[in-house]
Formats: structure tokens, sequence, C-alpha cells
């Protein structure tokens, strides 16, 4: 028996978070819970298990680029798939956050196939 | 700035960089052009006075810090000097006053925006689930009369008026559960539009953090060239539009409620 993925979707905006949980519903994962911040995100991935993890860059207390570097460098949270939605488009954002280890990387304004297509290839490739 | 592919590219970091002659000689024609024709400036504290006239190209590129450092502190001297005497401390002073105002009105559109998009978004919610009510309710009917019409079709019951009624009713039970996607699928686009909050809030967020170094920066100006009996206040202009931060003012009303009570209190 297989369990329904969780995923932590981690944004400043209210507004992105509920997108993205509504967006993720659409494409068949109910399952998924908010932070607002690095910090927060962090707290939530030490304290109950997660499967996937979408996360913004631009983020006040803690971005997530340092959120990325934290959970690789948990060796019981370095496995876990991790999405950049962002609004950073610039080569060297890209490029850092592929090299820091992120899984895929989306650019807002974004759409819900977008979001679809690089989720599902994240999870065929990791299994 | 130029675009390729999607993404921005400096151009400036692909033009071919100037020799180091070449930044000798630009920079020693503008200090140049910016220096007193003949008088020396005065010295800054611990550091020699430079020669009349400027450096000379010839010197320029091998000068030292400390040299850098005393023209830095020449041209910091004199633009407080010209501030102070052609009185642009006060424009200074209305800039500065002026700046946490422009904060909050933007504060207020950031937040206007992002009461609209999750006003937006409940109603998309809303919608959604009376379209997935209206779809599941057809696709129920559906299936009852679609059993209807099977008993009927091969019954003595069976008419063709009433046959037909029954064919009709269950095409359009179907379509209506098509149409209820249809309409989540512009729902979703409604929704994925409300992602502007997302992005012009954060657009927001670096002009307010701009305009916060603006703001240090000449407060710091302020206090060198204005003698404190000059700053006046500023004027408050009759009519300044929505009341961007009305926790902050007991002059102000923050909703209608406000309105209504103030009213009733003065008999109206």
């Amino acid at each position: 028996m297989t369990t329904e993925p969780r995923f932590l979707i981690v944004d400043d905006f209210s507004t992105m978070r509920r997108i993205v949980r509504n967006l993720l519903k659409e494409i068949g994962f109910a399952n998924a819970e908010e932070a607002e911040d690095g910090v927060a995100a962090l707290n939530l991935l030490k304290s109950s298990k997660f499967d996937f993890v979408v996360s913004d860059i631009n983020m006040p207390n803690m971005d997530g680029f340092a959120l990325l570097k934290s959970v690789r460098a948990d060796e019981n949270l370095k496995g876990i798939p991790f999405l950049m939605v962002t609004a950073e488009a610039k080569k060297e954002d890209i490029v850092n956050a592929a090299q820091n280890g992120a899984n895929g990387y989306i650019v807002k304004p974004f759409t819900k196939a977008t979001l679809e297509e690089k989720v599902q290839k994240i999870m065929q490739k990791l299994g | 700035m130029g675009h390729t592919d999607g993404f921005i590219k400096n151009d400036a970091a692909t033009a071919p960089a100037p020799d180091a002659d070449e930044l000798a000689a630009w920079g020693a024609a503008a200090l140049d052009a910016d220096a007193p024709a003949a008088a020396p400036a005065p010295a800054v504290s611990g550091l020699p006075a430079p020669a009349a006239g400027g450096a000379d190209a010839g010197t320029a590129a091998a000068a030292p810090p400390e040299e850098i450092f005393h023209r830095i502190g020449q041209l910091t001297r004199t633009l407080h000097d010209a501030i102070r005497e052609l009185g642009y401390h006060e424009d200074l002073s209305d800039a500065r006053d002026n700046l946490p105002d422009a904060r909050d009105r933007l504060a207020y559109i950031a937040r206007l925006t992002g009461d609209a998009a999750e006003k937006v978004l409940n109603s998309v919610d809303r919608a959604r689930n009376v379209q997935d009510e209206m779809s599941g309710r057809a696709l129920g009917l559906r299936t009852r009369w679609a059993a209807v019409a099977a008993y009927t079709a091969g019954g003595d019951r069976a008419t063709p008026a009433g046959a037909a009624l029954v064919d009709e009713t269950c095409a359009f039970l179907s379509s209506l559960a098509q149409q209820a996607e249809s309409t989540n699928a512009i729902l979703t686009e409604i929704m994925m539009a409300q992602d502007f909050h997302d992005l012009t809030g954060q657009v927001i967020r670096k002009v307010v953090s701009l305009a916060t170094v603006l703001e240090e920066q000449l407060v710091k100006l302020l206090i060198d060239t204005t003698p404190g009996e000059q700053r006046k206040k500023v004027e408050v202009s009759a009519l300044e539009g929505p009341v961007v931060n009305p926790e902050s003012r007991t002059d102000v009303v923050s909703d209608q409620a406000g309105v209504d009570d103030l009213l009733a209190s003065l008999g109206f």
C-alpha cells in the first residue's frame, strides 16, 4: 500500500502558498503543509516527515538557498526532493540552486502544467 | 541590459574592458573638470593637500589609496558646502520627510492588492465547490435517468415522446458535468492570475528597502548641512487621499463603522 506523498510549501506570500497548495491538490497531491520562511520550514522538516519540498527563494529570516543547503547538509533530510518556485530568474541563481542540490526550478509566474510536469518528473526520477 | 533566450544579459560583462591607461586618463580628466580652477582644496585632517590643478594623467594610475580617500573627502566637503550655501538642505529635508509617506503608501498598495487576491481566491474556492456539487448531482441524476431509460425502452409504458425526453435529459446532465470541468479550468486560470500579488509585492519590498537606505543617507547629509533652527515642519495637504496607516493616527477613522459611529455621536 502506498501512502500519499506529503508536501511542504515554503513561501512568504500567503497568496502564493495557497495557489501552490490548490494546484498540487488539482494534480492529485492534497496532502500539504505550509511554512512562511526557511526557518519555519526547517523546523517542520525536522519535526515531521515530508516527501517533497516546494520552496520560494526570496524570503525573510532564511531564504530558499539557505534552506536548501540546510536540508542537503542534514543526514535525515538530504534525500527529500526539493523544487524551487521563484521569481528569481538570474542564471546564477538557477545554477546556484542546481549546484546546491535542487531537483527542479520554476520561475514565477508559472502554469499548472509546468508545476505538474516538474513534480511528476522529479518523482519519476527519484522513484 | 539586453535579453537573450529569456535570460537577462549584462552587456557590460561582455564589453571590452578599458585598459589601465584609458581608466587613468578618464579619471584624471573627470577630476580636472570638477576641480576649482586654481586654488587647491583644503586638506582633510591627517592627509596631505593635493597639488594645485589636480592630478595629471601620468600619476593618476599610480595614486595611492590615501590620495583616493583624500579626493573623496574633498568632494564630500564640497558637496556639503554647496548644498548648504545654495539652500538645497530644504529640498533634502522635504525629500527625507516624504520618504516615510512613500513607504507607507507602497505598503498600503501591497496590503490592498494582497487582500484583493485573497478575496478572489476565496471566491474561486466557493465557485469551485458549487461546480463540484452541481457536477456530482448531475452525474447522479444521469445515472438514475439512464436506468429509467433502460427500463422503459423494452416496456409497454415507453412512448416516443417519453423516450426522447429521457435521452435529452441524460445528454444534458452529461454536458453539465463537462461544462463544470471547463468552468473549473477557468477558475484555475483566475486563481493563477493572483500570483501578481507575490510578484508585485517583491518589487514593492525592494523599492521600500531602497527608500529606507535613501532616507538614512539623506538624514546623514541633513545632519551635516542643516542648522537645527532652519528645519521646518512639513505642511499636511488638505486632501491626502486614502489613509494608509490609520492605526497610527487619531484624526482619521479606519473603516465604515468608524464613520457611522462618528456620525451617530453627532446626532446624524
